[in-house]
């Protein structure tokens, strides 16, 4: 089966700095693959290039076979490409269920003739149902990063995105939206690419495991076997001391 | 969506009915004059709320679609003796053009930039005035318009008329979907990105609509006062449509029409301060801008509507 | 070609002084001070005021001058921007507002009529058989003057270190001790005090009339997004440009196309290259 996405050759400077170089990799159809690296690895950054918030320098990114380098995000997210992102910045002054209807109004999704009917199902599938009508300023952290996913699958996308879904939330919140990410994958069979730095999380919920560091790619494998990776041990314990590779 | 209740319908019916019975019970042409002019101000009001309100993005030089649609009428007054009844749809074609054409470039612009630019497009389009004096009547400007209608008191309705149908149509446009987009944008543009809405489309159509009302009331207005002159381009014409916005509730469409009537008629009352107008305009911005931010009439409303809920 | 070599060099160094003063306070102070041809205009006229009606020198006028407007620029930033400063269109329609109040309020003082002003200088000067009124030399070395007393003051004294800092980055200087307030207080009273002797300078050769600070104002703003926003020297380089492009105009074409330069300069920035010449912060 080919690749839903393909990746090749991209790289991305920020003056003297170089930020993502040469990253070369492919989805196929259906896969729940993760993106793991250091802080500042480079991996928001490989975001926004896929997305089209940033013009990559070189390379060529495919997606169900067309390029995808040089369009304008709302054009990616309407080939159906979809993002979170890290920081979650609803709009503010609407409702929960407001947020979502602008997701609705995409060319992609636009067919769909009860926007209103379509926003609310798609907040019940995330679990915001109930919260429909409250202003989205009331909704805790947690139900934002909820949020965020309802508005990305409002754009019906093939290839979801999701930028380090699980930072920032309490222990108590982060396996109810593991479950809901693993629902998501399972029944409507999501290509999934997700960015997270906490190796746990990883483990449980990806098929394969892709490591940067210094924006380039220093593993691809497994998650059993990606903590085994000597390059990627070095990463991490050079890098951070917080999350690190478990035994 | 908000929807319009009954008793926003109904207090708009009674705020119509007022204005359109007074003059014909006072017999005053003075008052039907002044009249007009409040509700040709109250279409660019409205104008100007639709897309700056909405999205955020405040248009320091609406008065270049005002002045685009006033010289239209005074050309095609003058230069091509055309029917005065072309003018409206002329003045609305090119003061869309003119959006067009300053829109592309400026509305990728941040806020504060964006505002300075358009500004910046209406001064230069004073100048412009002034330096082609042969074509555009210089600091005179063209005279010699003809009236759309003869009498008064019918022209002063026709204007209230088009008046209802531009708050009408804005309003609608502002309660639907496209309402919600132009308020997104003004949320978060990556996000709206994000979910794959065109962001850059829905700001330009925005601004061609504002140009579009705003240039047909520049029209109107050629056609009340039967002649066209620089200072419509002025800025003091801009930050006087902003003032009124403010007064009557950034964002609510029917507060800045009748924030424009309410403040047209204190100039007239003030006419005895002369040149100290400017001044108490300049003092009612800063202290809305202090204390009142969110304006005067529409909060008041609301909170009206609430009661007789 | 002389001439226009030097009448290309006084109108940059008037825009120069204008631009710099505007993007000072934007590049410390995130103030996009729409006041800031109100300054010019009161400078123009408290030069009138002090020499043509009181009929004091020019070395008092002009110090004069310049301390009251920057002393009105102070006042207006303590207690009508910096409430404001949540919002940057808050303080442009602040700075605006206050910009007419003062147009009308200059009308209303002083009529509409042009007002003459002396000249400080009244001699004309013949260089290489060029004549130029020794005001406009003045002007023009006045300028380059104040100019370079200001990049000094900002690149080797401690204050300049600290303006610097809090325009990097306002908390952070805070943090350390920089009293940020006092600098933006500090910065407006240059900036205001620049106008204001832009203003005094020209007022014997230019038209003096309550209007007069709405162009030079739409200049300083198409200097400072062509030579990028807060970059001092991108304003002087862009200063330069302009002030030669209109003086090339003048003599080619008409000197009523002037205007049209700073118009075509504008949209070509923003259209082509948005953080202009030497910015670092984009418009957008």
């Amino acid at each position: 089966m080919s690749a839903i996405l393909d990746v090749q050759n991209v790289s991305k400077r920020f003056g003297g700095l170089t930020a993502v170089k040469n990253v070369s990799f492919s989805l196929a159809p259906g896969e729940l693959t993760g993106i793991l690296g250091p802080n500042g690895a480079g991996k928001t950054t490989l975001f926004n290039l896929l997305t089209g918030f940033i013009p990559a320098d070189s390379g060529s990114i495919r997606f169900e076979g067309q390029e995808l380098r040089g369009l304008a995000p709302y054009k990616i997210v309407n080939r159906g490409v979809a993002r979170t992102f890290q920081l979650t910045r609803p709009f503010l002054g609407m409702t929960v269920l407001q947020n979502v209807i602008v997701a609705c109004l995409s060319p992609r999704a636009r067919d769909a003739h009860d926007k209103e009917a379509r926003a609310q199902q798609l907040l019940d599938q995330v679990g915001l149902g109930a919260k429909a009508g409250d202003a989205v300023e009331t909704l805790p952290y947690g139900d934002l990063r909820r949020l965020e996913i309802a508005r990305a699958l409002a754009t019906k996308p093939n290839l979801l995105l999701l930028d380090e879904p699980f930072a920032g939330l309490g222990s108590s919140e982060i396996e109810p939206l593991a479950q809901l990410i693993r629902r998501l994958h399972r029944e409507q069979n999501l290509t999934i690419l997700l960015i997270e730095h906490k190796l746990r999380e990883f483990m449980a919920l990806v098929s394969r495991v892709i490591a940067i560091d210094f924006g380039e790619i220093i593993a691809v494998a497994a998650p059993a076997d990606i903590v085994r990776d000597p390059r990627v041990i070095e990463a991490y314990i050079g890098r951070t001391e917080a999350e690190h590779a478990p035994a | 969506m908000t929807r319009v209740s009954l008793i926003d319908l109904a207090g708009a019916i009674v705020v119509v009915a007022v204005l359109a019975l007074t003059p014909m019970l006072l017999n005053s042409n003075y008052l039907t004059g002044v009249l007009t002019v409040c509700a040709i101000y109250a279409i660019w009001a409205a104008s100007w709320d639709f897309m700056s309100g909405l999205t955020g993005r405040e248009n320091f030089g609406h008065s270049l679609f005002i002045g685009a649609g006033a010289y239209t009428a005074g050309f095609l007054a003058t230069v091509w003796f055309a029917n005065p009844w072309y003018s409206l749809p002329a003045a609305v074609v090119i003061a869309v053009a003119f959006s067009l054409i300053v829109g592309f470039p400026t509305l990728r612009l941040r806020g504060p930039y964006f505002a300075l630019a358009m500004l910046t497009a209406s001064a230069i389009m004073q100048r412009l005035c002034l330096i082609f004096w042969e074509y555009s009547g210089g600091e005179e400007g063209l005279y010699g318009l003809e009236p759309l209608i003869l009498s008064p008191l019918h022209y002063y309705w026709f204007v209230l008329a088009v008046l209802v149908a531009a708050v009408a149509i804005l309003t609608a446009l502002a309660n639907s979907h496209w309402g919600l987009l132009l308020r997104a944008i003004r949320g978060d543009e990556a996000t709206c990105q994000a979910a794959g809405i065109n962001v850059t489309f829905y700001k330009m159509a925005s601004l061609m609509i504002s140009a579009a009302f705003a240039g047909l009331g520049g029209a109107l207005y050629a056609h009340y006062q039967l002649q066209v002159s620089p200072p419509l381009f002025s800025v003091v014409v801009s930050i006087t449509v902003i003032i009124m916005v403010y007064v009557g509730g950034i964002g609510s469409i029917y507060g800045p029409a009748m924030g424009a009537i309410l403040l047209t008629l204190l100039t007239e009352m003030l006419r005895g301060f002369g040149e100290y107008r400017l001044w108490i305009y300049t003092l009612t911005l800063m202290l809305i801008l202090f204390f009142l931010p969110n304006g005067l009439i529409a909060p008041l409303w609301r909170r009206l509507a609430e009661r007789l809920r | 070609m002389l001439q226009i070599l030097i009448y290309g060099a006084v109108s940059s160094a008037i825009y120069a002084m204008l631009a710099v003063g505007f993007t000072l306070i934007f590049g410390v102070a995130r103030i996009l001070n729409l006041a800031h041809g109100a300054f010019y205009a009161l400078g123009a006229y408290s030069a009138y005021v002090f020499t043509g009606l009181l009929h004091f020198p020019l070395f008092i006028a002009a110090p004069l001058a310049v301390l009251l407007v920057a002393g009105f620029g102070v006042l207006m930033e303590r207690f009508l921007v910096r409430p404001l400063r949540y919002s940057q269109l808050a303080v442009l329609m602040i700075t605006l507002s206050v910009s007419l109040a003062v147009e009308q309020g200059l009308f209303i003082t002083f009529g509409s009529e042009y007002r003459n002003v002396p000249s400080f200088v009244a001699d004309k000067i013949s260089i290489g058989g060029v004549d130029i009124g020794g005001q406009r030399l003045l002007a023009l070395f006045a300028g380059v003057l104040v100019l370079s007393c200001l990049w000094l003051f900002i690149q080797r004294t401690r204050l300049g270190a600290a303006i610097l800092a809090v325009s990097q980055d306002p908390e952070a200087a805070q943090y350390m001790g920089i009293p940020t307030n006092r600098i933006f207080s500090i910065v407006m009273a240059i900036s205001a005090g620049t106008a204001a002797l832009a203003g005094v300078l020209v007022s014997p050769f230019l038209t003096v009339q309550p209007g007069m600070g709405l162009l030079p104002m739409v200049k300083a703003f198409a200097i400072v997004i062509v030579g990028g926003l807060g970059s001092i020297p991108g304003s002087i380089l862009a200063a330069l440009l302009l002030g030669y492009s209109e003086t090339i105009v003048a003599y080619l074409i008409s000197s009523s196309w002037t205007e049209l330069v700073s118009l075509v300069a504008v949209v070509t920035t923003l259209m082509i290259k948005p953080s202009g010449l030497l910015g670092r912060r984009a418009a957008f």
